[in-house]
């Protein structure tokens, strides 16, 4: 039947025609002779009165050729004929796939980006966390020591190389005032490693890459744009950092962003330097390109082998290490990954609310068109083609609703942006081809859930019967199908809207939590430092001293303090330590959370001393705080102060004495409970800690006298993110508050679109049912009865439908059980809120139709008779 | 139309369905090709319908692809091949309710012309 037949068919077609409308003519032919014409002439007549043989052809070969190029080119024009001549029926169901459909794609253009794509390298797949991870603490410790890192990579066989990085704040004073800017220090074969080369300039040379050899940058694009305007000159410029001039060889792409987006320059660090000659330091983060082919599992394998010869060659700082592999995407993109298919999840099921909607609106239509498709039937038409053109039909109003959401998904997409600057890889969220191809199965897929039933039940009309009936009675005025598709929306619209309604929530509980230490009025900032500031530690101690003590001189200023780590920030950091005072017992195991803070810290915080003093820092010994927690967990019956704790597999750690006790705070993050936390007491863990500043007044009102006393006593050094600390407490739970939003959002979106099936499909029936009522009115009912009859109908559906979703939602609230915080997955609160507010929107929808109901004119109803 | 003279079937819509049924109705006397169906037409209308060729083959080829016709290729009574077309169930089906509804048709039709007389 179509025409996409192979060409030999064709020809073989061609043939027949011939051979049958020669046939004829060679008859006509014989008639004529009969009647004694001479062959010649009989042989004109007959082709004569036959007619054009080809142009029969022609149409003969059109018989064929009908079904699949002009029928569909018919369908589309019929299709938009129809569209046009209902243009409110066609607005709604646009409107709503728009909705949908751009949502859809909004979502998906994230997770494409995001959590599909390889990362933006050359073959990005084949890049590798690798990480050491020591077997007597629980946490991996992901920094490798230059050495070790030039072991594996001389010794594996499946990577074509390995290298590693670690980065740096750093002031760089070649103008007029330092600039913070963040280095990357990078180990040899870096660049290979990552496939990319600089679009200016060279990368680095062997020279470059050894000690005592020059100093030598690679600098990123949007620096080379900022501090020197594109010039292609730039490669006789240098920068200072630390003290040192370092020439600029090279500039790499703009689409380089890697360890981050804020990386501006790239220092090689040569192998060979005295400081990179120990074992137990702790440098780099190791990413390796694995040879093709290699699976993660063979590199991992050859990973370990490789780290167990080496803890046999050196025991004393290899022995407890083995290696791990992680994908550097995985590595990337972290922990949005459940985020992101939650979310997809929710814009799913808000496009299936979109389509059951539509379907609902359709089967409306077609019970209205049936008359239309009952002649279409009677003149010829076969059903296949009935379906073929209200298929059509569906398809158009999806590519348009399709065309109009990539619009809507192009803004959600920057809304999206927006929102997300704290995700990974945000910034490679684009609407490309593959967007489009995408938002283009969706559109057909919509087609399909939307019109194939309405299509198919709408061609098996009744071909006499329909054609028999009067228009008033053709449309059946019980409607079950349509009420169950209601009954569908509000049950996906409730499970998103009980999703919804569990994440805000747990947002409200975290904002109740007392988190054990106050963050109100405290600005927290760095100042830049190196960790070759490390290799004198006395000198490092006492910069950060002097600088905090003319922190805290400052008028307005109440307390200032050091910290590894910011208090309330999710950050776990486990340790395994053992008591000096106790013998040692292989069952008790006592892990800790470890803070590193300089002794202010306590007043800073308002973290109140409970027991014992506050620690002292001097030079010769370290002393330890722990919180009430670690005293009730270790120390039941007596009290830890006076005891000494170490970190076993620490060297540069010695054991620190306890000496007070501290109130709980909930360090680890807001949404965590207090554990056993010890605190070491050392203002200097590191050349560039947190500052906090406790103010007396508005806090941002002292930023510029901070930045300024800094500047005095620094001169070489600068200060930068100055944040409130509510702010970074706000930031750490962004992922959190925008899958809130978003899912808020979708399900809002999703009881609106319910609520227009109910008003839909209640207004269908009062219209189906107007006689009915009419009737009832003129024998004496009341108008509150009819409006109660309609009402109630609605929210019986209304009311199925929340079951249905409670039962949905609590079966897919697992999904959601990792996100929460400070309620159950099957909070029935929080669900029976949401049925409620279900119902009273619905109880809202189904009013006005009623109401109208309840003012059908019963003479006008019946004149119509 | 002067009395007595030719009718040619157009391609026009409403003679479509006609056309349709009179060759059903042909065909229900056995296999036949296309240039018997026009003989027969003629004779049996007594040379008053007169169905162009340019019709009558695509409105062939339509019945057959719906399936109302079957069609075979055979020898013809001189011996030469030509397409045979006959009737199949589905198109006994669809002659009936066609010969039906013209029936009821032609009877209003008729009724009409005699009350109107």
């Amino acid at each position: 039947m179509p025409s996409w037949k192979s060409p030999f068919r064709k020809l073989t077609l061609d043939r027949q025609y011939d051979s049958e409308l020669h046939f004829h003519i060679e008859k006509l032919t014989e008639e004529n002779i009969a009647r004694g014409m001479t062959p010649e002439e009989a042989r004109r007549r007959a082709a004569l009165e036959f007619g054009g043989a080809e142009q029969i052809k022609e149409e003969l070969r059109d018989v064929q050729r009908f079904p699949i190029l002009e029928a569909t080119l018919k369908n589309f024009q019929g299709a938009v004929r129809f569209i046009r001549k209902s243009p409110s029926f066609s607005i709604v169901v646009i409107l709503t796939l728009a909705l949908g459909i751009g949502a859809n794609s909004a979502v998906f253009s994230a997770i494409d980006a995001i959590l599909l794509r390889p990362l933006p390298y050359p073959e990005g797949d084949r890049l590798m966390e690798l990480q050491q991870i020591h077997q007597r603490v629980q946490r991996p410790q992901t920094r490798l020591a230059p050495l070790r890192l030039e072991d594996w990579n001389r010794l594996n066989s499946t990577f074509e190389g390995i290298t590693g990085y670690y980065t740096e704040d750093d002031s760089e004073t070649s103008g007029i005032l330092p600039e913070k800017i963040e280095v990357a220090y990078v180990a040899p074969r870096f660049f290979q490693v990552f496939g990319v080369a600089p679009t200016v300039g060279r990368e680095f040379n062997s020279a470059e890459e050894q000690f005592g050899g020059p100093n030598a940058v690679l600098i990123s694009y949007r620096l080379w744009r900022r501090r020197f305007g594109a010039d292609p000159d730039v490669l006789t410029k240098q920068l200072r950092i630390h003290e040192h001039a370092w020439s600029i060889v090279g500039v790499l792409p703009a689409s380089f962003a890697f360890p981050d987006r804020d990386a501006e320059i790239w220092v090689p660090v040569p192998p060979d330097a005295p400081p990179a000659q120990q074992r137990e330091w702790g440098w780099y983060i190791a990413i390796g390109r694995l040879k093709p082919g290699v699976t993660v599992d063979q590199a991992r394998a050859n990973l370990e082998t490789v780290q167990a010869q080496l803890g046999k060659q050196y025991p004393q700082t290899d022995a407890d290490l083995t290696a791990g592999v992680v994908p550097l995407k995985e590595t990337t993109i972290g922990g949005v990954r459940g985020s992101l298919w939650m979310l997809f999840g929710a814009v799913s099921l808000l496009l299936l609310i979109a389509c059951t909607n539509i379907v609902a609106l359709l089967l409306a239509r077609g019970a209205q068109r049936q008359h239309e498709i009952s002649v279409r039937l009677s003149l010829g038409a076969t059903r296949f083609m009935v379906v073929c053109q209200l298929l059509t039909e569906s398809f158009v109003l999806a590519l348009t609703g399709a065309l109009i959401g990539l619009f809507v998904a192009g803004e959600a997409s920057d809304v999206f942006r927006g929102l997300a600057n704290e995700l990974p890889r945000v910034e490679e969220i684009h609407l490309d081809a593959r967007i489009l191809l995408y938002t283009l199965a969706c559109s057909v897929l919509a087609t399909l859930l939307c019109g194939l039933f309405p299509a198919i039940r709408g061609a098996r009309g009744h071909l006499s019967g329909a054609l028999a009936q009067t228009s008033r009675s053709q449309v059946s005025a019980r409607t079950p199908l349509q009420w169950f598709l209601v009954g569908v929306q509000v049950a996906l619209a409730v499970t998103l809207l009980g999703g919804a309604g569990l994440l805000l929530r747990s947002f409200q509980a975290l904002g109740r939590v007392s988190p054990g230490f106050d963050p109100q009025n405290v600005l927290t900032l760095h100042i830049t430092g190196s960790y070759g500031e490390t290799a004198d530690l006395k000198k490092l101690q006492s910069r950060i001293w002097r600088t905090l003590e003319n922190l805290r001189a400052l008028p307005g200023v109440e307390s200032a303090a050091t910290s590894l780590f910011l208090p309330g920030v999710p950050f776990a950091f486990q340790n395994e330590l053992t008591i000096a005072e106790e013998q040692t017992d292989p069952n008790r195991k006592i892990v800790t959370e470890t803070r590193v803070v300089s002794p202010s810290y306590f007043a800073a915080m308002r973290i109140p001393i409970l027991a014992g003093e506050l620690c002292r820092e001097d030079i010769h010994s370290v002393n330890v705080m722990v919180n009430r927690s670690f005293a009730s967990a270790y120390f039941p019956r007596t009290t830890p102060i006076g005891h000494h704790v170490r970190e076993p597999g620490n060297p540069f750690l010695p054991g620190g004495e306890i000496r007070g006790i501290a109130g709980d705070a909930r360090e680890e993050g807001l949404n965590r409970e207090p554990a056993p936390t010890v605190y070491w007491c050392l203002s200097a863990p590191s050349p560039d800690p947190y500052y906090l500043v406790r103010t007396r007044t508005e806090p941002t009102a002292m930023a510029g006298a901070l930045r300024k006393k800094i500047q005095e006593i620094e001169p070489a050094r600068s200060v930068f993110d100055i944040l409130l600390l509510e702010e970074h407490l706000n930031d750490a739970f962004a992922e959190n508050r925008l899958r809130t939003i978003l899912l808020t959002l979708f399900s809002v979106t999703a009881v609106s679109l319910a609520c227009i099936g109910l008003y839909g499909t209640l207004s269908y029936s009062v219209t189906a049912r107007r006689r009915e009522v009419g009737l009832r009115l003129a024998l004496g009912a009341l108008q509150g009865q009819i409006v109660k009859q309609f009402l109630l109908q609605g929210l019986a559906v209304t009311l199925l439908g929340c079951l249905a979703g409670w039962g949905l939602a609590a079966a897919s609230s697992r999904v959601l059980s990792e996100m929460l915080y400070g309620v159950s997955p099957s909070d029935a609160p929080t669900l029976l809120t949401v049925v409620l507010l279900m119902l009273l929107v619905a109880a809202l929808a189904a009013l006005m139709p009623a109401l109208r109901a309840a003012h059908v004119d019963p003479m006008q109803v019946l004149r119509e008779e | 139309m002067p009395p007595g003279g030719v009718m040619p079937i157009e391609k026009s819509d409403l003679l479509q369905g006609t056309l349709d049924m009179l060759i059903l109705k042909i065909v229900t006397l056995g296999p036949i090709h296309g240039y018997g169906i026009s003989q027969r037409l003629r004779q049996i209308s007594q040379d008053v319908l007169l169905v162009q060729q340019g019709s009558l083959y695509p409105a062939l080829h339509r019945l057959e692809k719906r399936g109302w016709l079957a069609a075979e290729w055979g020898e013809s009574e001189n011996g030469r091949q030509a397409k045979f077309y006959r009737l199949s169930a589905k198109g006994k089906q669809q002659l009936k309710k066609e010969e039906s509804n013209w029936n009821r048709l032609a009877g209003a039709v008729t009724s009409i012309l005699q009350t109107a007389q």
